[in-house]
């Protein structure tokens, strides 16, 4: 029968949700909405797991993630598929805001991780190859980095996660920053031959 | 380094410490100015690069090792809300330009991003590809529909050219929805766009719908900005983002009036 009218006369997100991320963003580009709201759901659980992770507190982290999809939706056609997976772009953007944002705030206030409620979300049944495969992924990356002595992922987690800079670590652990930079440097390569990439890195 | 050899490639200088700021500068953990100069020194130096493109790889998942959230709600709320906003703005926008060109259609985004001279609107081709459209239309021509009984909807059923496809345009006071079954899945790269015709020998004015069927081959379509002064609604499948020129055949014509 008749359909009610819609205005616009946009795909429906069920519609787009068949199209792959890098098909999506060409529509994004073009200012389709509903094809930037497949990419939000697709990806903002990890930015906001990120940002969470990075800020510490909910309001700072919904800020950041906010901001960076906005950032992407408004600058869609700079994603570059030469370079990566659009998650993998998403989660640069939220990873650049968050350090700019713990930047910001003063040196007391940081590191201050309170906790305002937010549980990690326990087992949701596991509806599709996707989602298996990065919890699968997410164990064995959290793996790699408990498995490196502790000197070499506490100034990975103190840079990546803690927006640190390497001169911020090396004063805050009192260390050379040639051997700050030397276990940053160690601890990502043990982690890529970890993660099945066994490539040598260059020396 | 051989003679042959780009004279400006290779500045890497490891006494210099420029190997040791691959690591950091994947982390995010340069300082600002260093950040920028290694930036600078990546376009000279392919031993960092390389070095940085291998430890991206791992930077890279670092994410999900961050307990896994879900993301609040209200978030996606006030997330989507601007970009609704802002893509009416834009319709409004491209609407307008398009009333005003007459078929060259509006960026998203205005003059923010340059189109590419070859995506500029071409009249010739245009007027080719409407030339042929006419040659498509003889060939498919079915039957011409007829007006639904006293509702004050008519519905006119459409010409189709993939055979078992169906398309009928149902009009409701200017308004206009296409519905589509049985058409074939796009082609991998793909999308069917919708276009409009003022006159059957005016230009074939693209519209932002662009659209997928789903697994049945059915469909459902507004047309933007209603049918009141369109004589054709048309449908082709263009590469993903659409076209400005229908690429042909046309596969699914309805004539207004």
């Amino acid at each position: 029968m008749f359909n009610p009218l819609r205005p616009g006369g946009e795909p429906s997100a069920a519609g787009l949700s068949v199209l792959a991320d890098e098909e999506l963003m060409q529509l994004v580009y073009r200012g389709q909405a509903t094809a930037f709201e497949v990419i939000y759901d697709r990806h903002a659980d990890a930015a906001f797991s990120l940002a969470y992770r990075m800020c510490g507190q909910r309001a700072l982290a919904e800020d950041v993630v906010q901001e960076g999809f906005l950032s992407l939706w408004r600058s869609g056609a700079r994603y570059d598929r030469g370079r990566g997976s659009v998650r993998t772009w998403v989660l640069g953007i939220v990873h650049n805001r968050a350090i700019d944002a713990l930047r910001r705030r003063t040196v007391r206030d940081r590191g201050r991780i309170s906790d305002e409620g937010i549980e990690e979300r326990i087992a949701a049944p596991e509806r599709t190859d996707v989602e298996f495969a990065r919890r699968d992924e997410a164990r064995e990356v959290r793996d790699a980095l408990e498995q490196l002595p502790d000197e070499q992922s506490r100034v990975i987690e103190l840079a990546y996660f803690g927006g640190l800079t390497h001169v911020e670590i090396a004063s805050a652990l009192g260390a050379p920053v040639g051997t700050v930079k030397g276990r940053m440097r160690l601890g990502l390569a043990k982690m890529r031959m970890a993660l099945g990439d066994p490539t040598e890195v260059v020396q | 380094m051989s003679a042959d050899e780009p004279p400006m490639e290779d500045q890497h200088n490891e006494r210099e410490g420029c190997g040791g700021n691959a690591a950091p500068y994947v982390l995010g953990a340069l300082t600002d100015a260093e950040h920028q100069a290694f930036v600078v020194h990546l376009e000279s130096c392919s031993v960092c690069r390389e070095e940085v493109a291998a430890l991206q790889v791992v930077a890279a998942a670092l994410p999900a090792a961050a307990p896994q959230v879900s993301a609040p709600a209200d978030l996606k709320r006030r997330v989507m809300a601007e970009v609704r906003e802002d893509a009416r703005r834009q319709a409004s926008q491209s609407a307008a330009s398009r009333a005003e060109l007459s078929g060259a259609r509006a960026r998203p985004w205005g003059s923010r991003l340059a189109a590419p001279a070859w995506l500029s609107w071409r009249p010739n081709l245009a007027v080719a590809a409407l030339a042929a459209a006419v040659v498509v239309l003889a060939v498919v021509a079915l039957s011409s529909g007829g007006d639904g009984a006293g509702t004050g909807v008519r519905v006119i059923r459409a010409q189709v050219l993939p055979s078992h496809a169906r398309a009928t345009l149902n009009v409701s006071d200017g308004q206009a929805q296409l519905s589509i079954a049985r058409m074939p899945q796009t082609a991998p790269g793909h999308v069917y766009e919708l276009w409009l015709k003022r006159s059957a020998a005016g230009p074939a004015i693209p519209t932002d719908a662009l659209f997928t069927v789903d697994a049945a081959g059915a469909a459902s379509v507004g047309v933007p900005g209603g049918v009141r002064h369109v004589s054709e609604v048309m449908v082709t499948s263009e590469p993903l983002g659409g076209s400005r020129v229908p690429t042909l055949p046309a596969l699914i014509v309805a004539r207004v009036a």
